[in-house]
């Protein structure tokens, strides 16, 4: 016989009927359907805006990467390049321009004194960009005047209330303003950021003294290259040229990826929350589908008496998904797109490239495409149940099925789809592909411990009935368990919902407390560097005259690995044994025999017994460093100070928690050895709460003119204004998740009402009174709401534990308060619905009621 | 009153040799609480085309789960049906799907209409399935002759239960099937409400050709269909 429509479902799908009894299907459900396409909208949104703000940033940051380098090439040493090496500059360069850099403090008229960067630079750079400044000519002179020249960035002048034209003073000389920067050259030195740069020419430098007593100084070359020279092969050449040398390059690219690996972690926190906020949505469209089958399974069972075949009941079904979740995708499109322009105007000033406020049209296109199909596939889980409900079901409510293990296998194949996409998801906002992995799996096995609870509620439900004496209460309890209960479908909604919410709070809570630690307690806030030996003992009495404690005062030596067990380091680099890091760093090491309280020993012992003098010297290793070498006791390093080497072996082996900014070093020598190598001196301290490092550090500069003072409480104000923006932002998506979870629970309240309403009114046709159909639904929505919460808080506070202690290395914070307040809130708010599914069945005459159904 | 014929014309007598319904030692037993529960056995009769036919019996004889298997809603235990030449258990769920549309129409004790869709809407279903052209006017006609002229654009549940059940009957007719299957038509309405009902499934059936199995409670509806199978505990009692 031939059928009536189509049977293939790819035909049936676009076939005119199935799109007409679609609509038709749908005219009732519509403002029920919204709610829950609400939750993707926001889903889609948080995870448009997300994605575009990604790609808006590396596209910016590609396009202007030459513009943030200044140059093709920029070579750093620690020591000045002598003749030969900028002879081989000049020959594979088509510009070389020269700079000199290092902090000290300035002071000004008002004796106040503040650290800066002060940069000599030659006039040429930047090659690409421009600085600007006020007067607008006034930069020639930098390289013209033999005169001392200086210029500051406005912020400094605004901030000591000094002009152009005023002397400020830097270590021995009182220098004029000659004007103030406006655009600034790009940054080089370490402490770029938070001490503002400040441009001298070479004969205000000279006049400072600073120059010889400093030990902080970098020395920069920035090439410009031929148009068809490859930096990184320029780079190569130079290095190979100078393979006796440890110079820093860097290009265009790595200055890029350097930038982009800061913002990395910023992207992937925010990538998380838009995974969570999609997940909800497509369990928001998944459950609306789920109550919409069940509701229509009578319609489906009468269509197929009719005549509609299986899968054309699934087609007519698939195509409400479809359209609902193309709709809420295009709404959701719009509003990431919205979303990302406001934040991009929200970080315009603090972002190192200008960005535009639309994103690419492929990103969003790719973005909005991928949460749809996870909407559809979320929306496919309950559709598949479309095909068993059978015909028989217009005779007998109860016919059909199919076992749960069927159920399962049919669903695989979507689960595993889902599995794939949120995980390809993942880990395009992942730095790493383990957390890519993790957090599908994390998601996964927290659906299936919800599923768990779930089922152990309705068990403990279904026995515990029986034990209380009470109609009511059983009542109550009853619905949790009986036939079409929404028990497993609430407990993991509003379970995840709420694991997710806590997991946010929770991370918030730990970057926020990391801070405060920092800030707080007997930790220094004042480091003075670059104290050079003989000025140690004046510094610390200076200190003690203010009564000022000297929390710590640690000698410091620089040095450079030369090789590992025996292996050249650059041996090393070349085989990609051991992360570059290690191996170009210039590590700042010390000598003592005590521990801070940042320092925790693992193995050997120090202070180390006593060596010989052929003996290699005992070293005391930090353990991140020592498994990046992979190296343990008794291992040995060879170390080069300043042209002497140095051959090492380890002792003893230490754990220092960085996140404490106390003077921590990852190598540690014992006492006899360093003190004559050159170096110099970081003294600490703490100033009281509520003071100002300004008169000590004004004190400090006069007669230490070459001791930078880091005031860190004006690093933290930094980090804690950046941070207070990226926490707007996080708090702005996060509310995203809130609000899917709200639309979801108020969806889901939705099918409640419709699958409680009946009971109510039978009872209440019975007599029962508004009291008794209050207690019956309270009950069961307080259960249901409280257990789905507890769970999920629960399960966040675990996985909280886990995430602390291996993607944040720190003791978990656990701020039990606001947790709380989000179980409670969120019970609260299950008891509420209830309370008010009551109510809209209490007011209405029942049968009224019945006519509506 | 007579319902339209639609696009084709009745089948002449003389071609109606074949049987419309043939059962054969039907049986159904299903599983439950663990334990094998018959509820029908050894079922046999054959309903020629365009004949009506009444099955009575009492709450639990196996009625409406024989009705059910005659129009392959579900499948049989032991036996087989033959519904206008097909044996209903060599064809698949979405084969069986494309019989019911083509020869088969019912109407439920409890309506079963389309809750989301217009009374012309719910007409239309079984000739948009077909994509029947003009189905349409087919449809408004049918639903002028059940006196639901000017309800056309109501839902369902904008209609009184006799309405309903008239709806169904418009849609029951419109695709002019061979054999109507009726469980308890008259089950939810009143005595008024009834007649007219009634008096439209035999119209058709002495009129249009179509074969009529109607289950009931009711003994003087069933007496009117001429021929009356009673059942009791799965078995037929009596064919007479």
């Amino acid at each position: 016989m031939k059928p009536p429509l189509p049977t293939s479902l790819p035909r049936l799908l676009v076939h005119p009927w199935i799109w007409r009894m679609a609509w038709r299907d749908s005219r009732r459900e519509r403002q029920r359907l919204a709610v829950f396409a609400a939750s993707i909208v926001v889903g889609i949104a948080a995870l448009v805006s997300i994605h575009a703000l990604r790609a808006t940033l590396e596209r910016g940051i590609s396009l202007q990467a030459r513009e943030l380098l200044g140059s093709d090439l920029q070579i750093s040493a620690r020591l000045p390049f002598d003749h030969t090496a900028r002879a081989a500059f000049a020959a594979a360069s088509t510009a070389a321009d020269y700079e000199t850099n290092f902090t000290t403090m300035m002071t000004f008229p008002s004796g106040e004194a503040r650290l800066v960067q002060l940069r000599l630079l030659g006039g040429a750079f930047p090659f690409y960009g421009k600085i600007s400044t006020q007067p607008a000519d006034a930069w020639a002179a930098l390289r013209e005047q033999t005169a001392p020249v200086l210029f500051l960035e406005p912020a400094l002048l605004d901030q000591f209330g000094v002009a152009i034209g005023d002397s400020v003073r830097l270590g021995e000389a009182d220098l004029v303003i000659s004007g103030t920067v406006l655009q600034t050259a790009p940054r080089t030195g370490r402490f770029a950021g938070f001490a503002p740069d400040v441009y001298a020419n070479r004969a205000a430098l000279d006049a400072t003294g600073l120059l010889t007593r400093t030990s902080l100084a970098g020395y920069h070359a920035h090439l410009q290259l031929p148009a068809e020279a490859e930096p990184s092969g320029v780079a190569e050449r130079l290095r190979a040229l100078f393979p006796e040398v440890n110079w820093e390059m860097e290009t265009a690219d790595s200055r890029r990826d350097q930038i982009g690996e800061v913002l990395n972690r910023f992207e992937q926190f925010l990538s998380l929350i838009a995974l969570f906020s999609l997940v909800l949505g497509a369990i928001g469209v998944a459950s609306a589908m789920h109550a919409q089958i069940r509701r229509r399974r009578q319609s489906i069972a009468i269509l197929r008496c009719l005549g509609l075949s299986s899968r054309g009941a699934l087609a007519v079904y698939f195509v409400q998904a479809a359209v609902l979740g193309l709709l809420a995708t295009l709404a959701g499109a719009l509003l990431g797109v919205a979303l990302h322009a406001g934040i991009v105007a929200w970080f315009r000033e603090d972002l190192p490239v200008a960005l535009a406020l639309l994103p690419p049209a492929g990103i969003i296109l790719r973005t909005a495409s991928v949460g749809f199909l996870a909407c559809l596939g979320f929306a496919l889980l309950p559709l598949l149940q479309v095909p068993d409900i059978p015909p028989l079901a217009v005779l007998r409510d109860n016919s059909g099925g199919i076992s749960r293990l069927r159920l399962v296998l049919r669903a695989l194949p979507v689960g595993l789809f889902l599995f794939a996409l949120l995980t390809l998801l993942s880990i395009l906002g992942s730095t790493s592909l383990q957390r890519g992995f993790a957090f599908p799996l994390g998601l996964a096995g927290v659906f299936l411990l919800l599923l768990l609870a779930g089922q152990l509620l309705i068990l403990t439900a279904r026995h515990g009935a029986k034990l209380f004496p009470g109609y009511l209460t059983r009542q109550g309890l009853a619905n949790l368990f009986r036939p079409q209960n929404q028990t497993l479908l609430f407990v993991v909604s509003l379970g995840l919902g709420v694991c997710l919410l806590t997991l946010t709070v929770l991370a918030r809570a730990q970057v926020l407390r990391q801070i405060a630690v920092t800030e707080s307690g007997t930790g220094p806030n004042l480091y003075l560097v670059d104290v050079q030996p003989d000025q140690a003992d004046d510094l610390r009495g200076l200190l003690a005259e203010r009564l000022l404690p000297v929390v710590e005062s640690a000698p410091m030596v620089n040095m450079r690995l030369v090789s590992v067990k025996g292996t050249e380091v650059r041996q090393l680099r070349d085989e990609g044994r051991v992360p570059a890091w290690v191996l170009r760093r210039e590590f700042r090491s010390s000598y003592r025999t005590t521990f801070n309280a940042t320092e925790r020993e693992i193995a050997g012992q120090w202070p180390p017994a006593p060596w010989q003098p052929d003996d290699p010297i005992p070293l005391s290793l930090e353990t991140g460093m020592a498994a990046d070498l992979n190296v343990g006791l008794g291992d040995r390093l060879v170390v080069d100070i300043q042209g002497r080497t140095l051959e090492a072996k380890i002792v003893h082996l230490r754990e220092v928690d960085w996140s404490r900014l106390n003077l921590n070093f990852f190598m540690l020598f014992p006492p006899g050895v360093l003190e004559d190598a050159p170096g110099f001196h970081v003294i600490t301290t703490r100033l009281p709460e509520d003071t100002t490092s300004g008169r000590l550090q004004a004190a400090i500069a006069a007669k230490f003119p070459n001791v930078s003072a880091i005031d860190l409480s004006l690093i933290l104000e930094t980090v804690r204004e950046l941070l207070g923006r990226v926490g707007q932002a996080v708090q702005v998506l996060s509310a995203f998740t809130i609000v899917a979870g709200i639309f979801i629970m108020t969806g889901i309240f939705l099918n409640g009402r419709e699958q409680r309403t009946h009971d109510a009114v039978l009872l209440r046709t019975l007599g029962a009174s508004t009291r008794q159909l209050r207690t019956i639904l309270c009950l069961e929505f307080g259960l249901l709401g409280f257990l789905a919460a507890l769970t999920g808080s629960l399960l966040a506070l675990g996985a909280h534990a886990l995430i602390a202690r291996f993607a944040f290395s720190a003791d978990p914070v656990f701020p039990l308060a606001s947790v709380g307040l989000i179980l409670l809130g969120a019970a609260a708010l299950s008891l509420l619905m209830g309370g008010l599914l009551s109510r809209g069945v209490c007011h209405a005459p029942p049968l009224s009621i019945l006519r509506r159904e | 009153m007579i319902l339209q014929q639609t696009t084709e014309p009745a089948p002449a007598k003389s071609e109606m040799t074949a049987p419309i319904l043939a059962v054969r030692g039907l049986g159904k037993t299903y599983t439950s609480a663990g334990h094998p529960l018959t509820v029908l056995a050894d079922i046999t009769f054959v309903l020629a085309p365009g004949a009506p036919c009444a099955i009575v019996g009492p709450s639990g004889s196996g009625k409406t789960t024989l009705l059910g298997l005659c129009a392959g809603l579900d499948r049989p235990t032991t036996g087989q049906v033959v519904l206008d030449g097909h044996h209903l258990s060599d064809l698949d769920e979405d084969a069986l799907a494309a019989l019911r549309n083509a020869t088969t129409g019912f109407v439920f004790q409890s309506f079963q209409l389309l809750p989301s869709l217009t009374a012309l809407e719910n007409v239309l279903v079984p000739l948009e399935l077909r994509g029947v052209r003009g189905a349409q006017a087919t449809a408004l006609d049918n639903l002028a002759r059940v006196g639901l002229a000017d309800r056309t654009d109501h839902y369902p549940n904008q209609l009184s239960g006799g309405e309903q059940q008239r709806v169904a009957l418009a849609r029951a007719f419109v695709h002019r099937p061979k054999i109507l299957l009726a469980d308890e038509p008259t089950g939810n309405l009143d005595d008024e409400t009834s007649g007219p009902i009634v008096d439209m499934l035999f119209d058709l059936n002495a009129t249009a050709g179509t074969a009529l199995v109607l289950v009931t409670h009711d003994a003087e509806l069933a007496r009117r269909a001429g021929r009356v199978i009673t059942m009791r505990g799965g078995r037929i009692l009596s064919d007479t």
